[in-house]
């Protein structure tokens, strides 16, 4: 595709030629509101000029922070400023997962920005849950801009949400399957946690603990019961997670 | 208040033009302009202080090459202490510097005396890289050969000088770019106008407590571990719950779902019942039960709006005078209230009547309505004759009638 600097092709709707993503333009993954104010921020108009992967890179490298939109005027953070030239630049797979693995160990900002985008961009399912689940076993700290505030989140969390909510960081994200219809039309494998061992010691020991409980699976042993940790919720835990704004 | 320009103008006098063959003309205004700017600066001295650099034709010009070497080397110990942008102003014409070194200390006029001691402080406070840069100065032929000895010192000295200002100058850029690192690195980004209230920021280093970071994370993985499972264990649920009705017989789903219902009935009588003209509060249209909700949400939404009593409610309003039967109390006794109270009683149509029906004698008495039911269409009194045949009278005989009339 031909590297334009000025690229107001990609943002004219009429006659775009590009790469398309679920068969549209790919800014329009992002809404109509979110995309103007991108647009019409300085961090855009200053520093997303003329960008292409390598210098994206150098601009990645230097965020501190992730969110959508914030303050009154729902101002773009420059994360989502560089999101939206991901989209427009539609970079090949290698780079993006260059960003992902070795850019990310340095750089987790960068690695956000590419787990975002990889939600956002890649259309089969598979992919995205196989590319965006090792990085639940990354916790650093990331810092969070929300609408009045700031919030610490960790990377895995942030991959979390991006899989199971449905609106991250001011954009509704596609719609993917969940992962348990994935399993059942054994597309995946279900998800080897990174705990591992440590979570087949947990189940041995609520096995052990129950008394009158043949071996069944270990499903119906979590519920209720207080487990290795000291967890002794019983319910569904995403209601009582830490409180992320979908925006 | 400063002195008046001459002129009685604040525009600069514009340099003279160069006309080959005319004389140049020292301008005064020049003079005056820089002596001012020089006064301005240094207002301590009470008389005027004198010009540094003046381009002003002094008696000094006599004094040519008289201790010429003996400037030379004065100037050396000069360049000590002279600061590098004074280079300009430690221009200093041969004649001036001459007389410095030659009358030293003791200032043979007021003028002279003041000249060299602001010259000697300048050159005191100079740096050792500017040598004050020589007027060039006509020798003639003869004097030149005299001169020449002297001058591969003096452009040692220049490149001495030159080389040291370079440095000077990459110093100071060194600096610059250090202050500008600096200021990136610390976080101030230049395109990012909002002034980030540092107290509100969370910090995200890593590492500061390696222990406590795994054990946060083990407790996240282990709690999405356990949502999947429960994620599963509802879908089972969901599938022996349909199968079980599935092997039911029709009667025993029947049974289920009567219990089912009565015990939403249940559910409901326990809520209030509306009162005759009771505010209702809508509970409004986003109705959204998300996960994401907090349990005060919920009861809020899912509050019980018919039953609810507040304090100040008037209770049954059928005692009340028409006046007062209205569902907002707040608007009692205020003007502008209009007069509509319910859409049931505002409503001006009437349901299941038959509306082509003349509606004459309705609400009137049953002695005096007409005897026929329904005898709009009739005539009445003279008019009630059946139609027949035409009574012939005898004056219409002379008419035209009918021709075949057979008596």
């Amino acid at each position: 595709m031909a590297h334009q600097a000025d690229a107001r092709r990609a943002l004219d709707e009429r006659g775009y030629t590009g790469a398309l993503i679920r068969g549209d333009n790919p800014l329009k993954l992002f809404e109509k509101a979110v995309r103007d104010r991108i647009v019409d921020s300085y961090y855009w108009k200053e520093q997303c000029f003329g960008l292409n992967a390598a210098t994206l890179l150098d601009r990645a490298v230097e965020l501190t922070f992730i969110g959508g939109t914030y303050g009154v005027a729902q101002k773009p953070t420059p994360f989502l400023c560089l999101a939206f030239k991901l989209l427009q630049l539609t970079p090949d797979r290698e780079i993006i997962e260059f960003y992902l693995q070795q850019g990310g160990e340095e750089f987790k900002y960068l690695r956000a920005l590419a787990a975002f985008y990889v939600r956002l961009a890649w259309e089969k399912d598979e992919e995205v849950y196989s590319t965006l689940e090792p990085l639940l076993s990354d916790y650093r700290k990331l810092k969070r801009r929300t609408r009045e505030s700031w919030q610490i989140t960790y990377v895995d969390q942030f991959v979390d949400d991006l899989l199971t909510k449905s609106r991250v960081c001011a954009t509704t994200l596609p719609k993917i399957n969940p992962r348990l219809f994935l399993e059942d039309e054994n597309r995946l494998e279900p998800r080897v946690s990174a705990l591992g061992e440590e979570l087949e010691e947990l189940d041995h020991d609520d096995e052990e603990r129950v008394n009158g409980q043949s071996d069944e699976s270990d499903e119906g042993q979590m519920n209720g019961h207080v487990d290795g940790n000291g967890l002794a919720d019983s319910q569904p835990d995403h209601r009582s997670d830490d409180s992320m704004d979908g925006d | 208040m400063p002195p008046l320009p001459s002129r009685m103008t604040k525009n600069r006098a514009q340099p003279t033009r160069y006309r080959p063959g005319k004389a140049e003309a020292d301008d005064p205004a020049s003079d005056e302009e820089s002596s001012e700017e020089e006064e301005d600066a240094r207002p301590v001295a009470a008389k005027a202080p004198p010009p540094k650099a003046t381009s002003f034709p002094s008696q000094k010009k006599l004094a040519v090459d008289l201790s010429k070497a003996g400037q030379q080397s004065a100037s050396a110990t000069k360049t000590q202490a002279k600061a590098p942008h004074e280079d300009l102003e430690g221009f200093v014409t041969a004649s001036e510097s001459s007389v410095s070194e030659g009358e030293g200390g003791s200032g043979s006029s007021d003028e002279e005396g003041r000249e060299e001691s602001s010259e000697e402080e300048e050159s005191s406070s100079d740096d050792e890289a500017a040598k004050p840069m020589l007027a060039p100065k006509f020798i003639s032929k003869a004097k030149r050969t005299q001169q020449a000895p002297t001058t591969p010192t003096d452009s040692d000295k220049a490149g001495d000088e030159e080389r040291l200002r370079r440095e000077k100058a990459d110093a100071l850029l060194q600096a610059q770019l250090e202050r500008e690192a600096a200021a990136r690195a610390a976080g101030k980004k230049y395109w990012d106008d909002d002034d980030i209230n540092p107290e509100d920021e969370v910090d995200d280093t890593d590492d500061l407590d390696p222990e406590a970071e795994r054990a946060a994370w083990k407790l996240r993985e282990l709690k999405r571990v356990k949502r999947d499972r429960e994620t599963i264990e509802e879908k089972e649920r969901e599938r022996e719950e349909i199968e079980r009705r599935r092997n039911m017989s029709v009667e025993e789903r029947e049974e289920e779902d009567r219990r089912y219902i009565e015990a939403q009935k249940e559910d409901r009588e326990g809520k209030g019942k509306m009162g005759y003209m009771q505010k209702y509060f809508h509970k409004g249209a986003f109705d959204f039960n998300g996960e994401g909700q907090d349990e005060e949400v919920k009861r809020a939404l899912n509050r019980d709006l018919a039953g609810a009593r507040f304090v100040d409610d008037t209770g049954d309003k059928q005692v009340l005078p028409e006046y007062m039967r209205m569902r907002d109390m707040t608007r009692l006794g205020k003007k502008g209230r209009t007069k509509y109270k319910d859409l049931k009683d505002e409503d001006t149509g009437r349901w299941g009547v038959d509306m082509r029906r003349k509606r004459e004698f309705e609400g009137v008495d049953e002695r005096f309505r007409p005897d026929d039911g329904y005898s709009g269409n009739q005539r009445t009194g003279a008019n009630d004759v059946a139609v027949g045949e035409r009574r012939r009278r005898d004056d219409d005989s002379g008419r035209d009638g009918k021709r075949t009339r057979y008596d």
